[in-house]
């Protein structure tokens, strides 16, 4: 059986350079009144996708954190006169769905319906209203700012997330990233509907839109339906550009103490735009680190040989300013010295050494051989069409998505984190309670 | 997010109406083929990707267990990674990694599941590895201490330090009294503490085995070289004799029962239940469909009743939700849960969702509202064919609790017929206060957080 295996794998690794995988056409175009359209079409289902992403996330706050969520929340609220009750009869009657989210750079409005002539028009009508009429109704506001704040007061019930907003608040400092998404009580008490008013005027506009379309319809549709939808739009203004983050900061530790059994660890500091030149190396460098499973450095050091965590990661996480490289595990109180020294140790041996010719082998493989699985659904087509348009890259970045990971070298990827992860200057949180440790340090 | 994870594990299923469907729009069929030796083979020939999802299902999971050994499942489950006669601990999943693939394996009350989503030529480098630990798993007891250190952090992780998540444990534990669906998937604390290696070993013994198993592929594949592959690497793999699993059926409920649940919390949160029969518990099945269409009123979306009447409209609670899982192995419950808005208690909000209660058992629901909720299930069962990962979710779920995958293919045109009386009837008859259990979760002082 092993012999058997070692030859089947033989066999198939030939296939990874030779495989081809189609990779779709994105058409682009702009309406008249700014908006960036991008489309690709499919074949096989008779359904729609689409998501219309404003550059309005919480880094648009100012000194009112919140009024980005709070406003995306009210989208379906009340619209064009309709009661919140009346708009998601109408959505929900073509078993249409919509969704809102803000992040810190974007909000999104995803929607998803069947191809049909009366589930089209039915949804795509609601999802009009919705984006061009929103009333911000009184009772609809008030009712989601409450909500908002027990959703900020449940946040303490959460290690997880106190170790996560502490990291943010510590890494960014005085830059809009170190906020909380939906805000803090103060702030948010103090949002009035006027605010969420304002912030729409000023954000909601066709110069700060993409509009990403994927699924069964033509061209010629989707322009109708892309005019329709944002046609009116007032034009407006691009978002100013974000200042940039602070890249020298102090490299520190902050323990907050929690009644938790296991304390929630993060080691962190930004290092990432998007579209940044060094992508690709600190990419595939940090999938042999911590972002592979298994088989990456820092789940064998923790969890498969010591048994410290079940979960233990490490990610770089490209946002319009530098977004953070981050490595996170939860473990028992009693471990966490001893985690926090295997993970320093790994990384430190990564960022000296860089990985080995095996493991980047493998490494490529994976990546190589896993590429049709990121374009396996029109779902997953529709996620990467969004980050590829708001990101900036060019249109065919994944026809050259497998050369550019092919072309990486042991090098490059110890060069890229020697320059761009600088131990001296992370911060590690960690959340949990400060008890008497047990250390099998070897 | 990217959550490392030998076990994704099912708890707790909230919603249901985005569940079963059929293949009403474009018709994929299923080709089925058992082995000599009881192995079941599903395939389901999707050609939109040049991928595919290889899942194996064994009929073993939580319910399975008995006092003492519960979380024997699922730590076996961890333990398929580490090890069989030809592998080492840990090949298993370079292997995939190196041909591209991502894996993973859950475990729930019903079910064990292992599955790799791979490009599809790679289809016989999964079958030849699930085949290998399929009969030769070694388990070493070096591995096993670690993993079980592993699987102890999971449960801190989920259980332990997660209001809700304890809340929902102690519940069931409330709830149930001779089902097996009273202890937790992850097991207690204690009986993980207590177990051995050789409880492992007689645990996969008895139920890993070709013939209590269902091999599902989904995606760019030839029936005909799946079932030749499968041929080629399971045929040699010998059945195993099965006692009869024993049924142990829940005991009659015989009136309300009740508990508070202290938790180091910031909000209250109510969970609620029914005892409800489901598909593979019954021979007519019209009650169990309503079941689902009503969960679908109460919860299916943002019209539905909850979210219209309590979040909206008395604006009592800031979440709410209803769930049935009309699929599981034995009989269950209705779920409701939900967090009171600031200014409201779990008992008032209690007092709201019977409220609703009360209105199904007493009114029609709208002919408007019950073809909504058919819409939604329509569309749903279109929206699931985008995922592979989900068409073989479906059959294999359903081939491995006892209901069959063909009932997929019913889903649709039974909530079709399902009428406004028939939705009324079921409330009357299973939503019944002597066959509920309500928790109310406390939130205590958290002392020492900042």
């Amino acid at each position: 059986m092993r012999i058997n295996l070692a030859i089947l794998l033989g066999f198939v690794t030939l296939l990874v350079s030779t495989h081809s995988v189609a990779v779709p056409v994105i058409q682009h175009w702009k309406t008249d009144n700014g908006a960036s359209v991008y489309f690709v079409p499919t074949n096989g289902l008779p359904i729609l996708d689409a998501q219309l992403v404003f550059d309005a996330g919480s880094t648009r706050d100012a000194n009112k954190n919140g009024v980005a969520a709070l406003t995306s929340a009210l989208l379906d609220q009340g619209a064009a006169g309709q009661s919140a009750q009346q708009i998601a009869e109408k959505l929900e009657s073509v078993g249409a769905q919509m969704g809102v989210s803000t992040s810190r750079d974007f909000t999104s409005i995803s929607y998803r319906s069947l191809t049909d002539d009366e589930a089209l028009q039915t949804s795509w009508g609601v999802l009009n209203d919705v984006l061009n009429k929103p009333d911000f109704p009184a009772v609809g506001f008030k009712r989601e700012r409450k909500r908002t704040l027990l959703g900020i007061k449940k946040r303490q019930e959460s290690p997880a997330t106190l170790a996560q907003l502490a990291l943010y608040r510590e890494i960014y400092n005085n830059h809009p990233y170190a906020n909380a998404i939906q805000g803090v009580e103060e702030t948010v008490s103090a949002l009035e509907v006027i605010d969420l008013k304002q912030f729409y005027q000023q954000y909601y506009v066709a110069n700060n839109l993409t509009v990403v379309l994927v699924g069964g319809v033509t061209q010629e549709q989707a322009k109708k339906m892309v005019q329709e939808l944002v046609g009116s739009l007032p034009a407006g203004k691009k978002a100013s550009l974000l200042p940039e983050v602070n890249a020298d900061i102090e490299g520190k530790t902050i323990h907050q103490e929690y009644p938790s059994q296991q304390t929630h660890l993060m080691y962190s500091l930004p290092v990432l735009k998007q579209n940044d030149p060094d992508y690709f190396p600190l990419y595939v460098g940090n999938h042999i680190l911590g972002g592979s499973g298994f088989s990456s450095r820092i789940v064998k050091e923790i969890r498969e040989e010591r048994g410290l965590a079940y979960s233990a990661y490490s990610y770089f996480r490209p946002m319009r300013e530098n977004g953070p490289f981050l490595i996170g595990l939860q473990t028992r109180n009693e471990k966490v010295t001893e985690a926090s020294t295997a993970v320093k140790q790994t990384l430190q041996t990564f960022i000296q050494q860089g990985p080995t010719d095996e493991e980047l082998t493998v490494a490529k493989k994976n990546i190589m051989g896993g590429f049709a699985l990121k374009l396996d659904s029109n779902k997953k087509l529709l996620a990467n069409v969004v980050g590829i348009v708001t990101s900036g890259v060019p249109l065919d970045y994944l026809n050259s998505y497998t050369q550019k990971v092919a072309a990486v070298t042991q090098e490059q990827i110890r060069r890229a984190f020697q320059q761009r992860v600088m131990m001296n200057n992370m911060v590690m949180v960690t959340v949990g309670q400060s008890v008497e440790q047990k250390t099998n340090v070897d | 997010m990217r959550k490392l994870s030998a076990a994704v594990f099912v708890i707790n299923i909230i919603y249901s109406l985005n569940s079963f469907a059929s293949p009403d729009i474009q018709p994929n069929m299923v080709h089925e083929k058992v082995l000599k030796n009881g192995l079941k083979v599903l395939v389901k020939e999707d050609r939109r990707a040049p991928v595919m999802v290889s899942q194996i299902w064994y009929k073993v999971g939580a319910s399975y267990e008995h006092d003492g050994i519960t979380g024997l499942s699922h730590v076996l489950e961890h333990m398929m990674f580490q090890g069989t006669d030809n592998l080492e601990p840990g090949e298993f999943s370079k292997i995939i990694a190196e041909n591209g693939g991502r894996e993973n394996a859950f475990t729930g009350a019903d079910y064990t599941a292992y599955f790799q989503t791979m490009e599809a030529s790679r289809l016989e480098v999964s079958m030849k590895l699930e085949a290998e630990r399929m009969h030769k798993l070694k388990l070493q007891e070096k591995e096993f201490v670690k993993e079980l250190q592993v699987v102890m952090e999971e449960r801190r992780m989920r259980t332990e330090d997660k209001p809700q998540g304890q809340t929902y444990e102690y519940f069931k534990a409330l709830a149930y009294t001779s089902s097996p669906y009273r202890n937790p998937i992850i097991g207690w604390m204690q009986d993980l503490e207590d177990m051995q290696v050789a409880d492992l070993a007689a645990w996969y013994k008895q139920w890993y085995s070709p013939n209590n198993a269902t091999l599902v592929i989904v995606g760019d594949v030839d029936k005909e070289q799946v079932f030749s592959l499968a041929e080629q690497y399971f045929a040699a793999i010998p059945a195993a004799v099965f006692k009869p699993v024993k049924k142990r059926i829940e005991v009659p409920q015989l009136g309300i029962r009740r508990s508070i649940i202290k938790q180091k919390a910031q909000v209250p949160y109510l969970l609620m239940g029914f005892k409800v029969p489901v598909l593979n518990s019954v021979d007519d099945d019209a009650d169990i469909y309503a079941l689902e269409v009503l969960s679908g009123i109460l919860s299916g979306g943002n019209s539905a009743r909850l979210a219209s009447n309590i979040i909206r409209g008395s604006q009592v609670a800031s979440s709410a939700s209803a769930g049935y899982d009309m699929n599981a192995r034995l009989p269950t419950l209705f779920l409701f849960d939900g967090s009171p808005a600031q200014g409201y208690t779990a008992a008032q909000l209690e007092e709201a969702l019977l409220d609703q209660v009360k209105q199904l058992q007493t009114n029609l629901v709208e002919e408007k509202e019950l073809s909504r909720i058919k819409a939604q299930v329509i569309a749903s069962s279109v929206y699931e064919k985008d995922s592979n990962f989900y068409q073989g979710m479906q059959l294999g779920m359903l081939e491995t609790v006892g209901v069959g995958w063909q009932k997929a293919d019913e889903y649709v045109d039974k909530v079709k017929t399902v009428t406004a009386k028939q939705l009324r009837d079921v409330a009357k008859k299973y939503l019944i206060e002597d066959h509920l259990t309500v928790v109310h979760m406390q939130p205590e002082e958290i002392s020492n957080a900042n």
